[in-house]
This record gives C-alpha cells, sequence and structure tokens, in this order.
C-alpha cells in the first residue's frame, strides 16, 4: 500500500500580494458567473471562477489566487483550500497539452499500465512532470467516468477513449 | 437557571435539560463520558470524527451527539455493546495510519488521541498499512508543525476563523492526503497559538517551547496574564525554576477566556528567566556614573536615608503592570513614609476619568459574547484586548449580534460592523457627544466627517435592541470623552434593555492602578518634584532629567533606570503572589509559579523594606495575603475580598464600583469646546497590518528570539524544516550560516 504523506507542494509557492489583471470582457465574464448565486453566497462562484483563473494564466498561479479573494472577500487560503481539493485546476505550471491518464480500476483493468509507460517513455517524463519544451505535462487521475471505452485519457477538455499504443502515437503526433 | 426547561432521558434516568441544548453537553453535563475529537463548545459544529456517537430512540441510525439538539421526551442511550464497538472501530480507523511517535510528540502525555485510546482503543491493531510519515516543519517561527499526526477534527481552522476571524489556516488536498496549512506554507497571522492549543494531537505545537520538555514534568501554576487588560488566566509550566512554556488555563475548564490566549500572553514569556535580568540592588555613587552592584542592606539604607531626606518632594509613580499589593504598597509609602501628593501612575492612556463616572454597570467578558448590540468607540481591541475582540466577534458571528464600530482607523473588526462611523482622523471624541444627546449629531457629524443620519441610525439601533447593549470604550479617548460616555451610558438603558460599559485600558493592571492611586499621570507626580521613586518603567524617561535622586524597581535596565541612582531587582509576576483587576472589573490572582530570580523581590516587598528603615508601618504583614488585606480595606470597590474569595479562577469576582447618575456638565463643555476646536482631517483608509501592535518590541516581548522575526516583517525562510530562528537573522535579513548548517531545498 502506498503511503499517504501529508505534505503540501504549495508550500513552496513564494507568495506575494501580487493581484492578476483581467481584460475588462474576462471581468464581465466573472461578474456574470456571480450572478448565478444568491447575492450573499457569491463565494459559491469560486469554482467556476477558479476554470476562468486557469484558462486565462494557464495555471491557478499566486497572482490570479490573490484575484479571486479580493474579488470573492474571502481569505487566500479559502481560495486554497477549494483550489487543492479538485484535482482539475494545476496549481502548479502544467504543459500546452495536459495529459490526464485515468488510472482507475476499469482503465488500469485495460491497460493503462502499458499506455502510461508508452506516453511517459515517449514524452521522456514520468507522471506529474512536464517536458523540457513545455509541450506536454502527464498526470494520473481517478475515475473521469467514461468505464465503457477504457482505457482511455484527457487533453485539455477533451477525451481519447480505447487507447491503444498506436491510437496513442497518432493523438501525441497531432498536438502542436 | 434553565430558561426552557425540557425531559430528556438518558441511559434511563430522566433529567432536565435547556431546550435546544447540544446533547453531547447536556450527557456530559449529566456525568456520562462521551469521547469526541472535533466538538469544541461555542464552534461551528464539525461532524468529521465520529467519536460522539450515541443511540436515539426512533432514530434509525447512531447518532453524533455533537450535532443533535435536545428536544422534549428525547431518549438517549450513550453506553451499549453496539455503541462501543463503533467507537472502538472509529479509534482502530483514526491510528491507521497516525504514526504513534508519542515518545518525540510535545504533546505526548496531554493529548486526547492518547487519552481517547487508552479508552477505546484496542491493544492489537488489525491494519497493516504503513504510518504517515513526514518531516517536522514550521508554519511561522511560532507554529510548529507535524503533519503526519493531523486526524483532521479541523478545530484548528475553525478557531482560526470563528475566534481570531483571521481564517489564516486552512485543510488544504484532500483524501488521505490532506494537510492542515496555508497557501505558501508560511502563516503571517497575528500567530495566537490558540490552533496549537485547541489541537487534540501533536500537530500544532508550540514553536517557543519545542522539544523543551516534556509536559508531565512541569508544574503548573495558574496565574494571569500580564500583558493585556484582559486579564486572561493562563497556566506557567516551570520546572527546576525556570519558566518552560504558558498555556491557557485549562482544556477541561472553560474559566474567564477558556483556551483564549494571544500571542504576548503565550509566547513572551522567555524574559522571566532571561539573563539580562537585573540581579542585584544597584547604586550610581556618582551622576553619570556607573551602576555597581551593592548589597540589599546598603541600598535600602541609602534609599530610606535620601527619600526621608526629600520627604513631599518625592514623586512615586507606580507602573500599571504591578500587582495591586505593590501599587498599593507605594500608595501607603507616599501616605505615610514620603507624605507626599505627588503620586501618579506610568500609564499610557489612562482611563481615570472613565472609572470615575460609572453610571451603568461593567460588562464581564461572557456579558459581551452574549450582547445584543455592541457599539465599540474608538481602541483596537484586536491588536490590544485580543480577547474582548474575540467575544465581540463571537457575539456577532455565533450570536447575531450588531456591531457599531466608531474609529478614525479602518480596524479589521470593520468588517463585521453592521454600521461603521468612520471618523476624520483625529475626531473620534465628537462621538461621545452623539451619545448624550441627539441635538449635537450634526456638530458631531461635520466634525467626524459622516453623515448626520448615520448617527441617527447608531441610536436607533440602540434603542431597538432588547437585551444588552455594550459600550465598548477606547483609550484613546480624551479624558472628557470618556467621562462623557461613562456617564451617560446609564441614561441609555430601559425598556428591557441593559446598558452596560467596557473600557479599553492598555496594561494588565492598569485598571487596579487607577482603583488605587487614582487618575494622576506621571507627568503630573514628577513635574516639581526633586526626587523619583519609580517602581517600573516610565512613558516617558526623559522627564526624570534633572532629579536629584531617583529611585528604580525594575526587571531589566531600560531608559528609566539610566537616570537611576539606585537600582532595586524586582520579580516579575511570575515570582510573586498578589492581585491585577482586568477590564471588566474582575480582581484575580497571580501566583507565584518559581522562587524569585537571583536577588529579586516583589515590589511590594522592596517597598515595605524602605518604608521599615525610615521608621514607618506601612500596615501590612511581609505576607501578599496581608498586603492584599490591606488593599481591600484600602479601596472601597475591593471591600471585603480576601485571597480565598478569589480562589476559584473560572468564576472571577467583580471589584464593586459606585454606580451612580453623575454630573459632568464640566466634561460636556470642554468636550464641546475642544471638539470645536477639531480641525477637519484626512480620513485613514488603511486597515494597518495583522500584529501592528501586538508583535511590536517592548522590553518584555523583545526577550523572545521569536518575536523580532515577528516585528521584522515574519519572513519566510527558505526551507521550512529548520527553525526559521536558525536561518533568519533578528533583523529579519537572512542568515549566510544557513547553508554551513547544512541547510539545502527541500525534496
Ligand atoms: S496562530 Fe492564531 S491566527 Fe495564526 S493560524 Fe493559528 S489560530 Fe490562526
Ligand atoms: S492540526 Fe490538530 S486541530 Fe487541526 S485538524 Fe489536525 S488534529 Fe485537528
Ligand atoms: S476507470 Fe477510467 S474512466 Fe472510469
Ligand atoms: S465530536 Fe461528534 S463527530 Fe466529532
Amino acid at each position: 500500500m502506498a503511503t499517504a504523506t501529508p505534505t503540501s507542494f504549495t508550500d513552496q509557492v513564494a507568495v506575494s500580494d501580487e493581484v492578476a489583471e483581467f481584460s475588462p470582457a474576462v471581468v464581465e465574464e466573472m461578474r456574470s458567473h456571480l450572478t448565478k448565486y444568491p447575492a450573499d453566497r457569491t463565494r459559491s462562484a469560486l469554482i467556476p471562477l477558479l476554470f476562468v483563473i486557469q484558462r486565462e494564466r494557464g495555471w491557478v498561479d499566486n497572482a490570479g489566487v490573490n484575484f479571486l479573494a479580493k474579488f470573492l472577500d474571502l481569505e487566500v487560503t479559502d481560495v486554497w483550500e477549494t483550489a487543492t481539493f479538485y484535482t482539475m485546476f494545476n496549481l502548479r505550471p502544467v504543459g500546452r497539452h495536459h495529459i490526464q491518464i485515468c488510472k482507475t480500476l476499469s482503465c488500469r483493468i485495460m491497460g493503462e499500465p502499458e499506455i502510461t509507460d508508452h506516453i511517459c517513455s515517449k514524452l521522456g517524463i514520468h507522471p506529474g512532470e512536464t517536458t523540457e519544451d513545455g509541450r506536454f505535462t502527464v498526470t494520473m487521475v481517478e475515475c473521469l467516468g467514461s468505464c465503457g471505452t477504457a482505457p482511455m485519457m484527457q487533453i485539455g477538455f477533451d477525451y481519447y477513449e480505447n487507447l491503444t499504443k498506436e491510437s496513442v502515437d497518432k493523438i501525441l503526433e497531432d498536438c502542436n | 437557571m434553565l430558561k426552557e426547561p425540557i425531559k430528556v432521558t438518558i441511559n434511563g434516568a430522566e433529567i432536565e435539560a435547556e431546550k435546544g441544548a447540544v446533547l453531547i453537553d447536556v450527557c456530559r453535563d449529566n456525568a456520562e463520558n462521551i469521547p469526541s475529537f472535533c466538538y469544541y463548545k461555542d464552534l461551528a459544529p464539525q461532524a468529521s470524527c465520529r467519536m460522539c456517537l450515541v443511540r436515539i430512540d426512533k432514530m434509525p441510525k447512531l447518532q453524533t451527539s455533537c450535532t443533535i439538539k435536545v428536544t422534549d421526551g428525547m431518549v438517549v442511550t450513550t453506553q451499549s455493546p453496539e455503541i462501543e464497538k463503533a467507537q472502538r472501530s472509529m479509534g482502530e480507523f483514526l491510528l491507521t495510519n497516525h504514526p504513534l511517535d508519542c515518545p518525540v510528540c510535545d504533546r505526548g502525555g496531554e493529548c486526547e488521541l492518547q487519552e481517547v485510546i487508552f479508552d477505546w482503543g484496542d491493544v492489537e491493531e488489525r491494519f497493516k498499512e504503513e504510518k504517515n510519515k513526514a518531516p517536522e516543519k514550521y508554519l511561522s517561527p511560532i507554529v510548529a508543525n507535524d503533519p503526519q499526526r493531523c486526524i483532521l477534527c479541523k478545530r484548528c481552522t475553525r478557531v482560526c476563523d470563528e475566534w481570531m476571524g483571521e481564517d489564516a489556516i486552512e485543510a488544504g488536498n484532500r483524501g488521505a492526503n490532506t494537510v492542515i496549512g496555508t497557501y505558501g506554507g508560511w502563516l503571517n497571522c497575528s500567530q495566537c497559538g490558540n490552533c496549537i492549543e485547541v489541537c487534540p494531537t501533536g500537530t500544532l505545537l508550540d514553536g517557543v517551547y519545542r522539544h523543551a520538555t516534556r509536559p508531565w514534568e512541569l508544574d503548573q501554576t495558574i496565574t494571569t496574564d500580564v500583558y493585556s487588560s484582559d486579564g486572561m488566566q493562563l497556566s506557567i509550566g516551570s520546572r527546576a525554576g525556570e519558566v518552560h512554556r504558558i498555556v491557557a488555563r485549562d482544556r477541561y475548564v472553560n474559566g474567564l477566556n477558556g483556551e483564549f490566549l494571544d500571542v504576548k500572553a503565550r509566547f513572551a514569556h522567555e524574559f522571566i528567566n532571561h539573563p539580562d535580568r537585573i540581579k542585584t540592588p544597584l547604586i550610581r555613587y556618582s551622576k553619570g556614573g556607573k551602576l555597581i552592584p551593592a548589597t540589599w542592606d546598603a541600598a535600602i539604607k541609602y534609599v530610606a536615608h535620601k527619600l526621608s531626606a526629600y520627604g513631599s518632594e518625592t514623586a512615586v509613580v507606580a507602573s500599571p503592570r504591578l500587582t495591586n499589593e505593590s501599587i498599593a504598597a507605594l500608595g501607603f509609602f507616599a501616605r505615610d513614609a514620603v507624605k507626599t501628593e505627588k503620586v501618579g501612575v506610568a500609564d499610557r492612556q489612562s482611563m481615570a476619568a472613565f472609572f470615575e463616572n460609572l453610571s451603568s454597570p461593567l460588562a464581564t467578558h461572557k456579558d459581551i459574547r452574549y450582547a445584543s448590540t455592541i457599539v465599540l468607540i474608538g481602541g483596537d481591541p484586536e491588536e490590544e484586548q485580543t480577547y474582548t475582540a474575540k467575544q465581540i466577534r463571537q457575539a456577532v458571528r455565533n450570536g447575531g449580534a450588531k456591531l457599531i464600530v466608531v474609529n478614525e482607523t479602518p480596524i479589521r473588526l470593520t468588517t463585521k460592523a453592521s454600521i461603521f462611523i468612520h471618523a476624520n482622523h483625529g475626531s473620534v471624541d465628537a462621538f461621545a457627544l452623539t451619545v448624550l444627546d441627539a441635538s449635537n449629531d450634526s456638530f458631531a457629524a461635520e466634525k467626524l466627517g459622516v453623515d448626520a443620519g448615520l448617527l441617527g441610525d447608531v441610536r436607533d439601533a440602540v434603542f431597538e435592541t432588547k437585551g444588552d447593549v455594550i459600550i465598548v470604550c477606547g483609550s484613546d479617548l480624551s479624558s472628557d470623552a470618556q467621562a462623557v460616555i461613562a456617564a451617560t451610558a446609564g441614561s441609555l438603558a430601559g425598556d428591557g434593555r441593559r446598558v452596560l460599559l467596557h473600557p479599553l485600558p492598555l496594561y494588565n493592571n492598569s485598571v487596579g492602578a487607577i482603583d488605587i492611586l487614582g487618575g494622576g499621570s506621571e507627568r503630573d507626580a514628577l513635574r516639581s518634584a526633586k526626587a523619583a521613586y519609580v517602581v517600573g518603567s516610565l512613558q516617558d524617561a526623559s522627564l526624570l532629567a534633572g532629579k536629584e535622586f531617583v529611585v528604580v524597581q525594575e526587571l531589566f535596565e531600560t531608559e528609566t533606570t539610566v537616570h537611576a541612582d539606585v537600582v532595586f531587582p524586582a520579580a516579575s509576576f511570575a515570582e510573586v503572589d498578589g492581585t491585577f483587576t482586568n477590564n471588566a472589573g474582575n480582581v484575580q490572582r497571580v501566583r507565584k509559579a518559581i522562587e524569585p530570580l537571583n536577588q529579586s523581590k516583589p515590589d511590594w516587598m522592596i517597598t515595605r523594606a524602605i518604608a521599615a528603615e525610615i521608621g514607618v508601618d506601612l500596615g501590612f504583614e511581609p505576607s501578599a495575603t496581608s498586603a492584599f488585606k490591606a488593599v481591600a480595606d484600602a479601596v472601597p470597590a475591593y471591600e471585603g475580598l480576601r485571597y480565598p474569595a478569589l480562589k476559584d479562577e473560572s468564576s472571577p469576582v467583580q471589584a464593586k464600583y459606585e454606580i451612580a447618575s453623575r454630573d459632568v456638565s464640566g466634561a460636556v463643555d470642554s468636550l464641546r469646546r475642544s471638539v470645536d476646536a477639531i480641525q477637519p482631517a484626512d480620513k485613514i483608509n488603511e486597515t494597518p497590518k495583522v500584529g501592528h501592535k501586538l508583535h511590536r518590541l517592548t522590553t518584555m516581548t523583545s526577550k523572545t528570539p521569536q518575536f523580532h522575526l515577528l516585528a521584522n516583517g515574519n519572513p519566510k525562510p527558505d526551507n521550512l524544516l529548520v527553525s526559521p530562528l536558525v536561518q533568519i537573522e533578528p533583523s529579519g535579513a537572512k542568515r549566510e550560516m544557513a547553508a554551513a548548517v547544512g541547510v539545502g531545498d527541500r525534496e
């Protein structure tokens, strides 16, 4: 059994007071998320807004976290608590193509280990790492709800299913 | 008395309980032992540990007693094989990955996990999983952290949010990887240490005490905080004449402050055993010369000889940090030994005018917690009277009280306020006029730089209140404003509404000093004096320049001792018996934890010895008990008090101040004149940084090395696994030697 080692890589973040800036259109988009929730519960918009931050800045960085804390009148730690709970939020920079390989039961039975090995050796990195050219990051994730088409992975927001080594080669080639 | 009693059956016995009380409390009040981890009285329920399971009739499954409110006719079973099995399983689960490194854990011996597992654990473990492992690390110079021991009860995160209003610490990540921490891994909070105190395990630990002794080796002495005027009760842990740590009164007894303390009360105790303490009496034989060690005999004789010669030309000044006994001894000394009128207190902002004009009783801290409306005029309780601030925050957050803040600075509490009167710089006194009379509103509003309607809103809020209105008055208000507020409060009561007053003096015994010596300032006392007898240090030591003969009693050499001809080594609060009076008028015991260090003596004893040498009996025997009896006989508000009456620190005794309607027309007139003279000024818009006063270096706090780091911006060290004291200079600069001691990057 793997050991749980309770440490947090966000300990390494050099926290500053810098606050991210966004174009008026993006701020408008964020405001529109607020309107979905009761006026005194705007903190509920935290998750959709974290997605906006991630989209705009590539990952959930310090300046983005500070922006959200101010925007929603929360403490920075509240944003941190939520952002680290969900694996969908990247609290460290990721490559242009973020490959998330499902490692849960169905996929594992259907050959996930070989697929993972194949991808990793092809890219020359371990799970959790980013290629030197900044193109790819590989992350292992839990079930993505596509068990019927296992093994599968997600790149960006797209699903790639029924993976074989050959189809993976093709998929990676298509990523610029 | 119970307000709405209902009948509940617990384990077959029918008992009376308060409607809406939490079941776990009701069971415990009736001597049923229920184990718990996450439950903490008066914090939001968490229900994550599931140790507190009970069976309630008509409910399908075992229930968590910490989340259930009792209802009439409820039938509860707290002990049965079914419940025990469930609780034992919870204990077993908690230990699946808990390291059980008790032998090296600072909490070992007073750990709630240990205690519960002793009763509900099994000798053998069935799980074979590997245990949590993590290196020890620091979350700040004050908060040491061993993340592997956490049981995720989240008491720490809740006290930080609900008590401190800081939300500095939270649970990150998820599942088995959940850790208590913060973004960036470094806490820039007020460092109150309450998260450490409430942690049931050895996860969050005292960074000042780290690995110093084992808890069971310490003698515990219950005493009173020497910093803030809240008079928080605490327990000094000492061993062989050395103070090692301070913790709150008791984990299980809710005294005045429960487990609440602040950074100074809990961690700034290193001054007690500090090598810089003055060790012997010192005499400066000629002005400008050096202080030379002398014997007690010689020094006392010399001082007695000199002071009796100066007689009424002597000024006597007491520090508001002294015990009532020492302050009173000085008062008697001034009256009987040197027969001087020149008596003063070295307080920065005296609240004597407030105490002279009480028209309403003082609020206890408990009253504040359950108040309906709180009006905070001036002051900065979050930095100076932290326990009052905590009670205000909880009243608002957990009790739904309305908070009205009147301040020149947007202090942090303003974010909790329903009305914030943001006064112009230097104008907060003007608010006192509107407390007095609505007809002053427009005049005051103009000076305060706010809309007059807002002042009307405040009045409406007060008069609409059913229940308690607490008027909290800062010491930064002028004496006239304080007098007017104290004298007017009584007239606001009525209609089922109580109005209580709560002052915010700055020092641990500012109130006792006023009660005993009155409102004289150090400046007035010293103005025309030729000689000075100062116990403690002055706010402004330059007042001593040019005095012919100066005697000082101190712990350390300070700016005041620079002017001294004779210095006596005084004993610190941990070395004496006595009393302090807090801002709620509670007279509370100070108890001797260790013997006076070096040759130091309690201040009252030194004063008594000088008087005896002059040939005057100050009227008490050489014992603290006798000294306190003399205090109680001399001060009307303390009439009849004796040490035995103050024995139980969990039910503090309030002094009996005279409450009367007062004529303050003189103060009103002079207040009106001074308010009229207020010039329009800008507003302060910036909320000061957390800790801007708490972390300030003073003679006492600067002796705890961690405070230097806090005062210098609490920089995050390169390596969180090594004490920041090793890595960072007191100035805040990174130390070169970090590399030398092998501090590398974290893997
Ligand atoms: S020391 Fe106090 S303010 Fe800081 S994290 Fe702990 S509870 Fe919160
Ligand atoms: S650190 Fe302590 S108080 Fe906080 S969740 Fe863990 S065990 Fe509970
Ligand atoms: S197990 Fe891989 S998608 Fe469900
Ligand atoms: S005390 Fe009830 S669930 Fe933890």
